[in-house]
């Protein structure tokens, strides 16, 4: 019975979120409510020589100081989720040391936040500075600056992972084609800004969080051990999440809030500013990547090596996670026999990077995706036909890659194909050839991309040697109440995706509704919500385990409605169906019972329930997708589970006199396999690519030699307006994977992986003479190649 | 403190303010009014929108104190006592928000073009809406949805 599941429905959401009625961190209401600011690090790179916080605590209005040594005295150093070779410690807020401008170092509670923020100014910081190190590839030197030197080495992680006959490929190859990419910082930046609510109840000695974080279930875990408080006194709750990208994550910051509310007796709220948010939250890695492709003259692709840099900025929380998760896309499409990676995890004393929407994968695709451009050039190829020639064929599916990815379905030449007709490419090709003829820019610009969903935690195995968490799971409750009324529950807060919407129509379908008639709650409340250790928003992964946890307990539920209607009716369970709210005997019509009667038996009749059977009609389900599996001996790992794909199009003009690029047309063709809700695809579409056309164009953290960032509010760190993007054409094929209950496979990450490659492929299409090497491709950059060509720009692009 | 006369959502409201309060944090915590979204506090994303005698404003950079007699609409005072404004259904109908946190500034900036231009063209829509940020929908079904309630509230159907 699936008559809900891949219908549009409208969201169940927007009815409150359209009027104003939603009910986001900043809207959360407590009595006594202390305001934190933090006073940040100034330096990029220093040694804490005092800190004297007694002005601070005398401004009237101030209830509470802590510093750095506080902090440490009062809970453990944060445990980092990778751990690293040596121990290192490192608690809520700077201790001794700090290690990139805008770090924590102290933290105010007052009675409003007015008071808090002139009360750090009152604090008084005595620094040594110490020298920063900036560039990834400097910080790997000897010599280099260490932001640990108990480490002895920024490096966290080194390794080669060598996959198939790489020298022999490149010694049988025709050719081999190198180049060196780069990509910058850039950040998803969720329009709310990251905070949390901390409460201590003194006579439970329990806390409780209200946070906007998206991955409750790794969090609660962290602040149980950092707090040395048992778990079982942790209640942490998500409300409206205004968008999160993977950037919604920073335990300290909870922890921060906790430790002043246990001093002060009162609750304590912080919530970033935007300049505190792109400072100090989390940037994607900016990085180098060395790549040789092995080819044959006919365009085969033999193999890859890549050496790839991922500058982690100071973070110990996540780091390694931007090289990992490439395992998951380096072969892309392809059918590519070998392959060399050598990856490089940095720490430099700029933000911290982490999570951020396809984590990794956007560079991987860029510089697969800008190489298979170069090849095309060389060889004189098509490079829509020099892809066709290496794409694994939908016949070979599930393929596994060099690195032992699945790819479980999907027809990418399909793909590929409906793209070039829907876009009109050959048309387009000709245009741009009348245009040329006029001398106006006109570029076109192929990308093509796999979309890795869920991740496998086994693959740090692979990094650490053993195992401290695996696979990919997630929970879900669903509950017939007293009065017959459904209610769900997931432990995964939705930060945008919809999932009160999308779980009602599984649970719908389950359970004969409509998907009004399920109520489904919102965010997150550990107390009653069920989760794991991995629950939560991230890695793509709502297909993957989410679904498989609804529909499990949904089924669960109705497996034992069924039950008890078949008692009472004195039929068997397997006579019965669920429609319309009512249990209904096959073929006689007019005997049945309603889910209001089930659940008067389940709950207050229960003398009349089946025999052995317990009272209650709740179930829950922890859903582990079957597809994850630990490393194997050829060091081979499914990192991720499932795969999507796509094919993005993108028509661009440049204008010679002024550098701007001007996107005329983009067109996206992809396959998320079954679409539980179109409409909502259709968004996490759009919205995915515009991330990828923002980090192509626009968006960059800069910093100067001395590790200040330059670019810290939204008038320099530049996102795209309705101006700046195209109205973005979408089509799609729907090959279900057989590896997810419902046939779904990822959809978050989407144009985010493709969309900058697309774009740079595009404008380098239109330039002719140049290679794009890296991102963003700005006006000032555009106009340099075009005008001071032979000096910078043809050369090296930055 | 100053004290400040003013009409929110066509209320009389008189309170004393503290100098530095900005108009966002006087709607949200004196008011109660906490559709009005806070982004960036520095007049770039709109998600703090509302309109001043009509015209949108940014909440964040005006200060309380300064709108003695103004007369501010905020997206409460755009929503009908029951059901929704075209404009709301149609954000609803065209999957046009996803986290929600702009959709209220979004839809007060939609309400002052539609109030001027009551058929704007695409075109128009983009100009109208390129002061507000939304990191979720890449703004495509946003724009289609002002073009649907534009329709409906002329009475017509989509083109
Ligand atoms: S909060 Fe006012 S413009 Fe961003
Ligand atoms: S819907 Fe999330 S910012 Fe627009």
């Amino acid at each position: 019975m699936t008559t809900w599941v891949g219908a549009p429905v409208p969201r169940k959401e927007d009815a409150r979120l359209t009027t104003g009625r939603g009910r986001y961190l900043d809207d959360i209401a407590r009595s006594g409510l202390l305001h934190a600011a933090m006073l940040r690090s100034p330096h990029a790179h220093a040694r804490i020589v005092s800190i004297d916080v007694s002005e601070a605590e005398r401004l009237p209005g101030v209830l509470g100081v802590l510093s750095g040594a506080e902090a440490a005295a009062a809970s453990q150093p944060i445990r980092p989720l990778i751990p690293t070779p040596t121990p290192l410690r490192d608690w809520c807020l700077a201790v001794d040391r700090v290690r990139f401008a805008g770090e924590p170092v102290a933290a105010v509670a007052a009675v409003d936040r007015a008071t808090a923020e002139d009360a750090v100014e009152r604090i008084q910081v005595a620094y040594e500075p110490l020298a920063p190190v900036v560039d990834p590839e400097a910080a790997i030197e000897p010599g280099a600056p260490l932001l640990y030197p108990e480490l002895g080495t920024n490096v966290l992680w080194h390794d080669v992972l060598s996959y198939g006959d790489v020298d022999g490929a490149f010694t049988r190859a025709d050719g081999v084609l190198r180049e060196r990419f780069e990509i910058q910082r850039y950040a998803s930046t969720p329009l709310e800004t990251f905070g949390c609510i901390a409460e201590h109840d003194a006579g439970t000695d329990t806390y409780t969080f209200w946070t906007n974080d998206q991955r409750p279930g790794f969090t609660l875990a962290i602040l149980a051990e950092s707090l040395g408080v048992p778990q079982s006194r942790l209640r942490l709750v998500c409300p409206d999440i205004g968008g999160a990208f993977g950037n919604k994550r920073r335990p300290a910051y909870l922890l921060t809030c906790a430790l002043l509310a246990r001093k002060t007796g009162r609750p304590v709220k912080y919530l970033e500013d935007r300049i505190e948010n792109l400072t100090a939250l989390m940037h994607a890695c900016n990085g180098v990547m060395d790549v040789e492709l092995a080819y044959r003259n006919d365009g085969t692709v033999l193999a890859f090596r890549i050496r790839d840099i991922a500058d982690e900025g100071k973070n110990l929380v996540s780091p390694t996670q931007h090289n990992l998760i490439k395992l998951g896309n380096i072969a892309n499409g392809y059918r590519i026999g070998a392959i060399r990676y050598e990856p490089y995890s940095v720490l430099t004393t700029k933000c911290p990077s982490g999570a951020n929407r396809g984590i990794g994968k956007p560079f991987m695709c860029f510089a697969i995706e800008r190489t298979m451009a170069l090849l095309a050039r060389r060889l004189g190829l098509d490079p829509a036909e020099l892809r066709l020639r290496n794409y694994v064929q939908p016949a070979e599916m599930p393929y596994t890659t060099p690195t032992g990815s699945q790819y479980d379905s999907g027809d990418y030449p399909a793909t590929l194909r409906r793209a070039l007709e829907r876009f009109d490419y050959r048309g387009r090709r000709a245009e741009q050839a009348r245009a040329r003829k006029e001398g106006r820019l006109l570029g076109i610009g192929l990308a093509t991309s796999v979309e890795p969903a869920g991740t496998n935690l086994a693959s740090y195995e692979l990094i650490t040697g053993r195992r401290a968490a695996s696979g990919s799971a997630e929970a879900a409750m669903v509950r017939i109440e007293p009065d017959g009324q459904v209610r769900a529950a997931l432990g995964n807060p939705a930060t945008g995706q919809g999932y009160e919407t999308v779980v009602a129509q599984i649970v719908a379908d389950e359970l004969g509704l409509a998907p009004d008639e399920v109520h489904v709650a919102r965010g997150f409340d550990s107390l009653g919500t069920p989760s794991l250790y991995l629950s939560g928003s991230y890695s793509n992964k709502f297909s993957v385990t989410d679904v498989g946890a609804v529909v499990g307990a949904a089924r669960k539920v109705r497996d034992k409605a069924l039950r008890i209607a078949a008692h009472r009716l004195e039929a068997a369970p397997a006579d019965l169906e669920l429609i319309d709210g009512e249990a209904r005997v096959r073929g006689v019509p007019g005997r049945g019972l309603t889910l209001r009667e089930i659940a008067r038996t389940a709950y207050a009749d229960v003398l009349g329930l089946p025999p052995g059977e317990d009272p209650g009609l709740e179930s829950r389900h922890f859903h582990s997708n079957p597809l994850a599996a630990p490393v194997d001996e050829r060091r081979r790992v499914r990192s991720q589970l499932v795969f999507s794909n796509a094919a993005h199009c993108c028509l661009v003009e440049v204008e010679r006199r002024t550098g701007q690029v001007r996107i005329l047309a983009y067109l996206v063709v992809h396959d998320c396999g079954r679409e539980l809700n179109p409409g909502i695809v259709e968004g996490m579409v759009h919205g995915s690519t515009v991330h990828g056309i923002g980090a192509a164009l626009l968006e960059e953290f800069r910093y100067d030699e001395g590790g200040n960032l330059l670019t810290s509010t939204f008038m320099d760190y530049l996102k795209p307006t309705a101006l700046d993007v195209p109205d973005i054409d979408v089509d799609h094929l729907e090959t279900p994977s057989p590896f997810t209950p419902l046939g779904a496979k990822g959809v978050g990450e989407g144009g985010s992986i493709p969309g900058p490659a697309a774009v740079a492929n595009a404008v380098e299409d239109a330039l002719a003479a140049f290679v794009i090497r890296s991102l963003p491709i700005t006006p000032e950059r555009v106009w340099s190649w075009l005008n001071l060509a032979g000096e910078t720009g043809a050369r090296r692009t930055r | 403190m100053i004290s400040v006369r003013l009409t929110v959502n066509g209320r009389a409201v008189e309170r004393d303010v503290p100098p530095r309060r900005s108009l966002a944090e006087f709607l949200r915590e004196d008011l109660g009014l906490t559709g009005t979204h806070v982004g960036c506090e520095h007049g770039v994303c709109g998600a703090c929108t509302v309109l001043v005698g009509g015209r949108s404003a940014r909440s964040c950079l005006l200060f309380a104190a300064q709108l003695e007699d103004a007369t501010v609409t905020t997206i409460e005072g755009l929503t009908p006592a029951a059901g929704l404004s075209a404009l709301q259904s149609a954000f609803r109908d065209c999957h046009a928000l996803q986290c929600g946190f702009c959709t209220p500034g979004m839809i007060v900036a939609a309400h002052e073009l539609l109030a001027e231009n009551p058929a704007p063209s695409r075109e128009e829509i983009r100009a109208a809406i390129a002061g507000n940020l939304c990191m979720c929908t890449g703004y495509v079904s946003i724009v289609r949805a002002i073009e649907q309630a534009a329709a409906a509230r002329r009475g017509g159907s989509l083109p």
